[in-house]
């Protein structure tokens, strides 16, 4: 059966003597068993049998199994890193599932069904038939403060948090705001809490009854979970001090978006620098409707 | 019931169909079963060549085993349907085990009715509820109106399901019902109807006939 898929795979002029998306069956149905137990469960870090991927640890092994999992030959594949299609992890993963699944590829967020990210939602809203795959490189949000695994899955099972509002808590006492930016903690559906990967806070209200569907995938740890669409996601704050995002004093210095997330860009040693979107599609896109 | 017991000679395991390809049609099975377990109440059909006769699952219940078991998994069988040797057409067909213990079962094939008599699924534990029993239950109709009432992660706003005579599901749906008190503990559900498909999963919110309140939970003693 598999030696069929070589074949059909070399017919289509693709890397041959790998199964379809390079994982075996077995190793995705192991996965895709996973996933269904995540998205009943949603926030809850599912233990898998994370496999070895032809790339070091921390540059999206999770990721990549379980878009592997999850990707058919019909469905079209963007991959993004901080936001850019054009980065060496976006190119590289892409330029990966073009060889050993032959799916198509896109840039454009509106055209893909299966995307593939590092550390940012896409600025356009994702619609239900969109699957967001993240990578992730600790799913523990708890680990910083409790090293110890038995700890925080105990932690987990009495739905003990007080220790994570005691962190943002530090850090009003620090700083007088909370000072965390990225990989901001959230509480899914009341129950479970998550960390969102080093996405931006800018990014956490997105999580919130999004149509898509979002799956997380963690290879050196081995652990993977999910939000299904329409699920309540809330960022942890206090009354006092409230949930807050990101906001930038000028526009995308390129396209002009107030309302996107930037990157700031050092253009000279002179201290010259500008802001532009981090989501180059998002930016591209909008400056040909411009043009 | 188990792998050595004699089949019955007129159908064989090859009489019962498999994937027609092992990886691309697993895939578009999976996606099937994960859009309805993440928008739970969703209908969904599941084609199957037709299953051989005697065979008392639905060709949804068939395809759902075919995408997700192989020899990692234990699976439970109602013994009301076992016919057409469901048993050794699974181990020829997916490697997977059956087994006689429902606490030990990664997935159980039973009716409503089951669930009368059976109450020792694994419901995992508070720290690894993971660790429990999927159910493939086969229903005498499906559809996305009726007595049923969904909500909760998956469900914007409501949904709605109906799944034939509510006296007769009352049995699943109580023990669905059931996850909401001792979550994240619980039961997932693949119900299934001849091709037709929907799923319910623990995290769902259920409301109909002849279920009282969540009751809260009192016991949080499975922490380990």
């Amino acid at each position: 059966m598999i030696a069929n898929s070589s074949i059909a795979d070399a017919a289509q002029g693709e890397a041959s003597g790998y199964n379809f998306a390079y994982l075996d069956e077995q190793t995705k149905r192991m996965i895709r068993r996973a996933l269904l137990k995540a998205v009943a469960i949603p926030g809850y870090q599912v233990p898998f049998g994370g496999r070895e991927m032809p790339m070091p640890y921390g540059w999206g092994t999770g990721g990549m199994q379980l878009t592997a999992s999850v990707l058919g030959a019909d469905d079209t594949l963007k991959v993004i890193d901080q936001g850019a299609d054009d980065t060496t992890n976006a190119v590289s993963i892409r330029a990966f599932f073009e060889r050993v699944a032959g799916v198509e590829t896109t840039t454009a967020t509106g055209e893909a069904s299966v995307i593939q990210t590092r550390h940012r939602i896409p600025e356009k809203t994702l619609r239900a038939d969109q699957i967001l795959i993240f990578q992730v490189p600790i799913p523990e949000p708890l680990r910083f403060i409790e090293p110890s695994e038995e700890e925080t899955r105990v932690m987990h099972a009495l739905e003990e948090y007080g220790v994570m509002h005691v962190k943002l808590y530090e850090d009003i006492a620090h700083h007088g705001h909370i000072a965390t930016t990225y990989a901001y903690p959230v509480k899914v559906d009341g129950r479970y809490v998550m960390d969102p990967s080093p996405i931006p806070k800018f990014d956490n209200p997105k999580l919130h009854m999004s149509e898509a569907l979002m799956l997380f995938g963690a290879g050196r740890e081995k652990r993977l979970y999910a939000i299904p669409p329409h699920t309540r996601v809330e960022s942890l704050d206090f009354e006092d001090h409230p949930f807050e995002i990101q906001a930038w004093e000028q526009p995308c210095a390129i396209c002009g978006a107030t309302d996107s997330y930037l990157d700031e860009v050092i253009t000279d040693d002179q201290g010259g620098r500008m802001f532009v979107c981090s989501d180059t599609d998002y930016c591209n896109t909008r400056r040909e409707d411009m043009a | 019931m188990n792998m050595t017991a004699p089949r019955e000679e007129s159908v064989r395991p090859h009489d019962w169909p498999g994937l027609t390809d092992a990886v691309h049609d697993a895939q578009q099975r999976f996606r099937r079963l994960l859009g309805c377990m993440s928008e739970p109440g969703t209908l969904t059909s599941m084609a199957l060549p037709s299953l051989p006769p005697g065979a008392a699952i639905s060709s949804a219940a068939w395809g759902t085993l075919l995408a997700l078991c192989d020899l990692e998994t234990r699976v439970w069988i109602d013994a009301t349907l076992s016919g057409a040797g469901l048993a050794a057409a699974l181990a020829f067909h997916t490697g997977a085990r059956v087994t006689p213990d429902p606490a030990n079962a990664d997935f159980a094939l039973v009716t409503p009715t089951t669930l009368t008599q059976v109450e020792e699924f694994a419901l995992g534990s508070d720290a690894w509820p993971d660790r429990s029993t999927t159910l493939i239950v086969m229903v005498e109709t499906i559809e996305s109106q009726g007595d049923w009432q969904l909500c909760g992660p998956g469900v914007p706003g409501e949904r709605r399901l109906g799944l034939g005579d509510p006296d007769q599901v009352r049995p699943l749906m109580r023990v669905l019902h059931a996850n909401r008190g001792r979550f994240p503990r619980g039961l997932d559900a693949f119900i299934t109807c001849g091709t037709q498909l929907t799923a319910i999963a623990r995290s769902t919110r259920l409301s109909g006939p002849g279920l009282e309140q969540p009751e809260l939970s009192s016991a949080r003693e499975e922490i380990a």
